[in-house]
């Protein structure tokens, strides 16, 4: 008896991650410590966890240590060995929660996994035959073999409702049924061991893990059909597999579990290995036999089909590892016991090789049907990095994707299918926002191209054409028609091509097609590649990434020169507000920095504020007015000063009416003084001004002034009227004095600020502010200067706030409490006046089409906070009231301005255009800006379009030479932190939180960029 | 045989079971265009895909090559599907394929040509490779070049080449988009063991594969004075001729192929028949003397020089089996620069020897170092059947209008054991004629000798030669059945005293550079026109009986294996199995260059 087990794995994952060294050092260490006698070491097949590597479990207590190395030895077998202190150091780490959980079974990875295929798994050293047969190995085989014939088998295998696991699915009882019944002496099982999918290696860890189950799996399936010969059909590229292949089957044969009269039942099976080159093609049932054959692995058309038909011409079965390795456990358990779990028409597990954008890459084995969001997130432990979900690949090249609106699709063969993905072997390929659809379909078809065997023209030529247009698409080259061209060819591909390598190579193009079409019109039409991959068709990510597409390499190149007032003349040619933007872009640019993959993105929207922080203004001059037309603009946000901005500098007489006393929009009535201070704000203002825009403060269109007269008056107008309206909460009490909606409590804060900071208007000790957007945590932070208990209730959890992180965590460092998966149902109240707030508690269920769980209340979890005040910034709306019914402006359901199809700003009225929020609701500073620059165009080329004149040409601007000076090598180095105002001053006052980068900061922090605008 | 019942575009087909949907198809006058079907050497891998059909309850199209009918199937021949998938695969095929259509060799008798016509193509949307034209053909044979560029890989030379030549020079080599067709490890053709029948040509259905072409340099020897031009014609070459200009096929047309050929400008119009009489004379005499010498039997003959070639790699140890006679061919150029020169007076140098051959392996065999006997290149060129068409075609004569015309002296004048040389089992016919009259000093009753003809792969006759007693004879037509034989010899079991094998199925009158299409109906048609030549037209139908023969016997050889015979009308063989580099792949993997 040993006091202790220590499963080290020796898969070859971790057989690449250093498992052979910690093995050596353990050894060592233990006869160092005399503790070989106590303590015995086995080494297992793959443990399926393969990203954490080298991975060890201590048995009896099942600690899993990861990321073992020969270093890490002494102090383990130290700490838990010798003193029984389990080493926190290499424990799990759940990303989500970032807390360590010590034991298998409690680790989400490992605890929601239903382990048939791979019961063994990590359990039993492969290459001891005991270890198998103690576990109920060859149960399944002694029973078929002494009690059934080979019509209850099949009729067993049949009832389980087993499918192949090689991909198509095609029922397993079935398959063997007609090769019994196929007449002929000679007979062939064959198993289909050549996995060549990119990101699949179940196989090959079944066959690491537990050798002997696939041989009982044949065994029984001989007995099935009536052969006696088999052949286990393995790449070459898979040594190890081999190697515990090889050692299983001479093990069975010395115990007459193989080979002559097994278990002296008269029965006999002999089988051999025969290593394939590697071609993914032979993974193909008939390429597979014919290379078996000794030629050239290229499939045949069916019929015959191998049941009849097959290697050498003799009826053969060819199953996959997979399907192999659940029959010993379907004989001897029963085939009610197998179908017990999946759904109606897939039963029993799936193994998934799970990879890809993923924090737990691995192994897992979950029931037929199990919600693929549960294999992404809940198993594999969600997106690494906080990026998004964008979708799975499933199937491999043969496969599609399925995105994020699918999340809680059961996975299963009827609906993948219907997903327009397949099963295939299980390969499961997470992708986040960082990949380009149409790279993707370009990569697997690369791939199917590289591995057509060129027998058949459509498979041969036809992937070769599809390529060709997707690398072109991808390269910016692609043109109207490429798409419906695609679709064209997929259709004949699929319909015509000899085996199902062709038929399927068209997949992942059309389920791209399917889910993301809009990518490939963005490709083609705007040569632009949101995910920023396709690197033809830009400079640098960042520059792709902007809306606005600001120079972010040349400016970020002019502040290491030291040239800032060159930088603040390119922050000028495409953004009027840089100083803005400097402080609350929600700077997209970073998201895509290169430099991120390395260590962190370059801290874009700091150095932007550090030009116009540091270099003079430039200096702006009036622009006559030089053009008939003239155009009004309504609301002096970002969106409507932007197109103001951009007509005036082409000669237009821009008037721009704006409700609210002074103008800014969001920027002034929104977003709070501490995060933006109104000097910034107004100076660049200023400069829109000062190129001749009138800006007509407290005018209201339909109230201060006719609609009917602005619509006579000029000749064109832009509608931005921003989304000022919060959305009601829908519960009651919501009219009570003291419930504010979040815009309208930070707009009547702005407009009076001192009532408010002077105690004339309060909002009482406590307040609750419900939401977890930027206009929650804004209202929160100016409830906290104000001396207010504040606490912010969100129905979901941190990770799915949209708020910015730096928002939420600067809210925290001011005391904000945050209360997470938690919902209002009622507010209290008592003469009039807020006295509490009745809560709900939430749990997360399925998943939205967002990709986050949807929240839904528990039960009797209701309880009520006592609070003054309560703010709720759920959402926000425009306000489109002023906009007479009858004038033909089309508002849709959601109050926002509907589009007219092929325009990105006019209005379903040729004189209206429209952009901002009040277009796609509450969005971001820079995409107001975009809209705005859209407008301008917009309405700028339709009147030169009726004019009859050439359209208008960017005047010459003054070149500005950028250095191009990059390091040789880049050492790893994290973003410049922010210097801020600490936690305990900032909340006595409105003053900027953020204090601004130093010249040295600010040339540190330009010198990390990596300059991928560089052409070499 | 059981029948099944279908339905094939509204049609009700009763087609005999295990037939696929494109034979059943076919019995009703449906058209389903394919390119890489050749259900006559049993090829159908179905890789083309041109051949779709819909097939009701099944998933995705099928093809009609090679599934199966089954009763109640109903299939769409002509559905917008088919349609549709049709068009795209041949343009997909023409997307890769060089459109040098109007300078093509196959200009006009191109299969791919005429399937995107009969699936109304009108455009293709790709852009054309370009193609590096040094890697892509394969100049190195002397007889065939290989344009890989047109490849469309149906892959029919791979299975003539192997199956039914047994050959099994070529093979599919790479993947995907770089798939070619090409001998072991990529090398040239002449490094392979490719023994140049170009039954592969006859195989193809587009310009991939075609003869090395002579014609420029006939041309130039036509236009120079100083040169005297003689021609030969093989005994195939007047019964497939005419199929070049639309005349059905079987159409013998000797005279106006001597009537073209003097048109073309060569100063004299002999026959390789001539020659095939003399060869007659030559070979029975060596048969004898091996009979009753005790020499190496059976004696195989050895006219066809890609047999010869083929004996030569893979039986080397059976060579002395071979007849030491030269090829009629061979004989002809040997006595044309010895013979004709002294008859006419000119010098040997200023003769130039034309052959014009079903064959392309006799370009080859014309180049052969041993065949120098006159003291210069006994052949100086050979074209094919189809060379000469295109010269004739070329020089603007309307050959079907032709006069018939008749041939020169002393080199003109043949049987008709000569002419049947052409198809399988004629030598053996024609040997048998004079044998029997040189044994038994009289005619055979009948010369008509039924069980050597006819399109059988191994055909075995036994006769009784007066003091000969019983003679068993044997004949093979391709090398498969060629190779059928001579494993026989090798186990001791062949009890024959002669075989005759010709290279190609069918004999001469399917030789790789005779018109296209080829094929078993067509064989049967040449052959009966020689048969016809052989029995209606000529004087005399036993070798011996020429006049011509019997005067070069009286006036210049003077005795069958005589001295002279032995100068210029015998050769030798060489090992080719023995000597070719035995490459290991370890040697191919170090000089990848030369393989690549």
């Amino acid at each position: 008896m040993f006091r202790a087990h220590l499963l080290l794995c020796g898969g070859t994952d971790c057989t690449a991650s250093g498992s052979p060294e910690v093995k050596k050092a353990l050894v060592a260490e233990l006869l160092k410590r005399g503790l070989s006698e106590e303590i015995k070491l086995v080494e297992t097949g793959c443990n399926g966890f393969c990203a954490m590597g080298p991975i060890m479990v201590v048995y009896p207590e099942g600690v899993v240590y990861m990321s073992v190395t020969p270093e890490d030895i002494p102090e383990l077998v130290e700490e838990h060995l010798v003193k029984g202190r389990v080493l926190d150091r290499l424990l799990y780490r759940e990303p989500a929660v970032d807390a360590v959980i010590p034991t298998m079974q409690d680790i989400p990875f490992f605890a929601l996994q239903e382990l048939r295929v791979l019961r063994n798994r990590g359990l039993i050293d492969p290459e001891v035959l005991e270890e198998y047969i103690a576990r109920d190995g060859y149960a399944g085989m002694a029973k078929a073999l002494t009690s059934m014939t080979p019509e209850q088998i099949v009729e067993e295998i049949l009832d389980s409702g087993l499918r192949g696991r090689g991909g198509a699915g095609f029922p397993t009882g079935l398959k063997w049924r007609f090769a019994a019944s196929a007449s002929g002496d000679v007979k062939y099982v064959l198993c289909n061991a050549d996995e060549g999918d990119p990101g699949a290696f179940m196989d090959r860890s079944v066959l690491e893990a537990d050798p002997h189950a696939v041989l009982e799996g044949m065994v029984i399936a001989a007995k099935a059909i009536g052969a006696h010969n088999g052949y286990i059909y393995c790449r070459a590229e898979y040594p190890l597999a081999i190697h515990r292949l090889n050692v299983a089957i001479s093990q069975a044969k010395e115990a007459g579990l193989l080979g002559d009269d097994i278990l002296g039942t008269g029965f006999n099976f002999d089988l051999q290995i025969y290593q394939g080159a590697g071609a993914f093609v032979c993974g193909e049932e008939t390429a597979l036999m014919t290379s078996i054959e000794g030629k050239r692995g290229m499939p045949r058309p069916r019929p015959p089909f191998p049941a009849v038909s097959g290697l050498w011409q003799k009826p053969s079965v060819l199953n996959n590892v997979e399907t192999l390795a659940n029959i010993g456990q379907i004989i001897a358990r029963g085939a009610a016991w197998y179908s017990s779990i999946g759904t109606e028409k897939s039963k029993g597990t799936k193994v998934f090789a799970l990879t890809g954008d993923v924090n737990n890459v691995g192994l897992v084995e979950v029931p037929m049907g199990t919600k693929l969001g549960t294999i992404v997130f809940d198993i594999g432990g969600g997106i690494p990095k906080g990026k998004k979900f964008k979708a799975a690949q499933l199937g491999g090249p043969s496969g599609g994707c399925i995105p994020v609106e699918h999340l809680n699709a059961p996975v299963d063969y009827e609906k993948v299918a219907e997903l327009g993905a397949i099963m295939g072997s299980g390969g499961l390929i997470v992708m986040n926002e960082d990949n380009c659809a149409v790279d993707m379909a370009r990569f697997f078809m690369d791939f199917c191209q590289d591995e057509s065997c060129g027998k058949c023209t459509p498979c041969r030529e036809g992937t070769k054409r599809m390529l060709e247009i997707l690398t072109n698409i991808t390269q910016g080259k692609g043109k109207e028609g490429d798409i419906e061209m695609l679709e064209q060819m997929a259709a004949v591909i699929e319909d015509s091509a000899l085996c199902g390598l062709g038929q399927t190579a068209p997949n992942p193009v059309l389920s791209t097609l399917r889910y993301f079409r809009q990518e490939y019109e963005e490709h083609i039409r705007e040569h632009k590649c949101r995910a920023a991959v396709c690197t033809a068709l830009f400079k640098s990510p960042c520059q792709h990434t902007c809306p606005i597409e600001m120079d972010i390499p040349s400016y970020i190149a002019l502040v290491r020169a030291e040239r800032l007032e060159d930088a603040y003349k390119i922050l000028l040619k495409t953004n009027p507000f840089p100083s803005v933007c400097g402080r609350v872009c929600d700077h997209k640019c970073q998201t895509k920095c290169r430099r991120g993959q390395m260590d962190e993105p370059i801290a874009i929207k700091f150095l932007k504020r550090f030009i116009t922080d540091n270099a003079s203004r430039p200096k702006i001059t009036a622009v006559p007015v030089t053009r008939k037309e003239t155009i009004a603009v309504v609301g002096a946000g970002p969106a409507g000063l932007t197109a103001a901005r951009d007509l005036a500098q082409r000669g237009y007489k821009v008037t721009v009416f704006e409700e609210l006393p002074q103008p800014g929009g969001m920027l002034r009535w929104a977003i709070p003084s501490y995060r933006l201070p109104r000097h910034i704000l107004d100076g660049e203002i200023d400069d829109v001004r000062a190129l001749g825009v009138e800006i007509l403060c407290n005018t209201r269109v339909g109230r201060d002034i006719p609609f009917e007269k602005i619509e006579k008056d000029f000749d064109y107008i832009y509608l931005a009227p921003g989304a000022h309206k919060s959305q009601p909460m829908g519960i009651q009490g919501e009219d009570l004095q003291g419930v504010y909606g979040g815009v309208e409590f930070l707009r009547d804060f702005n407009n009076n600020e001192t009532a408010w900071t002077s105690g004339e208007k309060t909002l009482g000790a406590k307040v609750a502010v419900i939401g977890g957007g930027n206009s929650a945590i804004d209202a929160a932070r100016c409830a906290a200067r104000m001396g207010a208990e504040v606490t912010i209730l969100y129905r979901r959890l941190r990770q799915d706030m949209p708020a910015a992180v730096e928002e939420i965590e600067a809210a925290e460092h001011e005391g904000i409490h945050i209360e997470y998966l938690v919902a209002p149902t009622k507010i209290e109240g008592k003469n009039g006046k807020v006295k509490a707030i009745c809560l709900e508690k939430m749990r997360l269920g399925d998943f939205d089409r967002s990709g986050r769980k949807r929240p839904e209340p528990i039960e009797g979890s209701e309880y009520i906070l006592g609070v003054d005040s309560v703010i709720a910034a759920i959402g926000q709306m425009p306000d489109l009231s002023f906009v007479p019914q009858d004038s033909g402006i089309s508002v849709n359901k959601w109050d926002c301005f509907d589009l007219a199809e092929d325009s990105k700003s006019q209005t379903s009225r040729a004189q209206f255009y429209a952009g901002g929020d009040a277009v796609t609701g509450p969005d971001t500073v820079i995409a107001a800006i975009a809209a705005g620059h859209q407008a301008a165009d917009d309405i700028d080329a339709a009147i030169r379009l009726k004019n009859g004149e050439e359209p208008w040409e960017e005047p010459a601007e003054e070149h500005i030479d950028v250095p191009f000076v990059v390091d040789e090598e880049s050492m790893e180095a994290p973003q410049v932190s922010m210097p801020e105002l600490d936690a305990v001053t900032r909340i006595q006052s409105f003053a900027e939180v953020e204090l601004g980068f130093s010249r040295a900061d600010a040339i540190k922090e330009a010198t990390r960029c990596l300059r991928c605008d560089a052409e070499i | 045989m059981s029948l099944v019942n279908l339905k094939i575009d509204n049609i009700d087909v009763q087609a005999k079971a295990g037939t696929t949907i494109l034979q059943a198809a076919r019995q009703v006058g449906i058209v389903i265009p394919t390119l890489c079907a050749w259900t006559e050497i049993n090829h159908t891998p179905g890789a083309c895909r041109v051949c779709m059909v819909e097939v009701d309850g099944q998933r995705s199209l099928i093809a009609a090559c090679v599934f199966p009918v089954g009763e109640g199937m109903v299939v769409r021949t002509n559905s917008a599907r088919v349609r549709t998938a049709r068009k795209m695969v041949v343009e997909l095929l023409l997307s890769n394929h060089p459109l040098e259509c109007n300078y093509c060799n196959r200009n006009g008798n191109c299969e791919l040509q005429k399937v995107a016509e009969i699936v109304g193509l009108r455009d293709v949307r790709f852009e054309q490779p370009v193609f590096d034209k040094e890697e892509w053909i394969d100049h190195s044979s002397l007889s065939i070049v290989r344009d890989m560029r047109k490849c469309i890989n149906c892959h029919r030379c791979i299975t003539v080449c192997e199956s039914i030549q047994t050959v099994s020079v070529l093979t599919p080599a790479f993947r995907g988009k770089d798939i070619r067709v090409s001998p072991a490890f990529d090398l040239p053709l002449v490094e392979s063991n490719c023994v140049a029948c170009g039954q592969c040509i006859l195989a193809c259905p587009v310009g991939a594969l075609h003869e090395k072409e002579d014609i420029d340099e006939v041309w130039a020897v036509l236009q120079d004075r100083t040169k005297h031009v003689v021609v030969q014609e093989a005994p195939a070459i007047r019964a497939a001729l005419g199929e070049e200009f639309g005349m059905p096929p079987g159409s013998l047309v000797t005279g106006k192929m001597i009537a073209a050929l003097r048109r073309l400008g060569f100063d004299k119009v002999f026959d390789t028949n001539f020659t095939a009489d003399l060869t007659i004379i030559e070979e029975g005499n060596e048969l004898l003397k091996r009979v009753k010498e005790g020499g190496t039997l059976p004696m195989i003959t050895s006219c066809s020089p890609g047999w010869i070639k083929f004996c030569e790699h893979f039986y080397p140890d059976l060579l002395d089996h071979l007849s030491t006679c030269k090829s009629p061919q061979q004989m002809f150029g040997a006595l044309a620069k010895t013979y004709y020169a002294e008859f006419a007076g000119i010098e040997p140098k200023d003769i130039v020897v034309v052959s014009i051959m079903p064959c392309t392996a006799k370009k080859f065999e014309a180049a052969r170092p041993e065949m120098t006997s006159s003291g210069y290149r006994d052949v100086d060129y050979v074209l094919t059947t189809r060379e000469l068409a295109r010269m004739i075609k070329e020089a603007g004569i309307d050959f079907n209008t032709l006069p018939d015309e008749g041939y020169d002296a002393p080199m003109g004048e043949y049987t008709g054991a000569g002419t049947i040389f052409g198809a399988t089992g004629g030598v053996m016919e024609a040997a048998i004629r004079t044998v029997y009259a040189v044994v038994t000093g009289e005619d055979l009753p009948d010369l008509n000798i039924a069980p050597v003809r006819g399109l059988d792969g191994v055909k075995e006759a036994t006769l009784a030669v007066g003091a000969l007693g019983d003679v068993k004879v044997a004949v093979a037509h391709g090398l498969g059945n060629a190779r059928r034989l001579l494993d026989k010899i090798r186990k001791g079991t062949a009890d024959y005293a002669f075989i005759e094998v010709m290279c190609c199925p069918g004999g001469c009158i399917s030789g790789g550079g005779g018109p296209i299409p080829t094929d078993n109906a067509i064989r049967q048609l040449r052959a009966a026109a020689l048969y016809q030549d052989d029995a209606l037209v000529q004087t005399y139908r036993q070798s011996h009986e020429s006049p011509s023969i019997k005067k070069i016997y009286e006036t210049f050889l003077k005795e069958p294996l005589g001295q002279k015979s032995h100068e210029l009308l015998h050769t030798h063989y060489l090992r080719r199995g023995d000597e070719l580099p035995q490459s290991t792949y370890e040697e191919v993997w170090e000089n990848p260059e030369r393989h690549a």
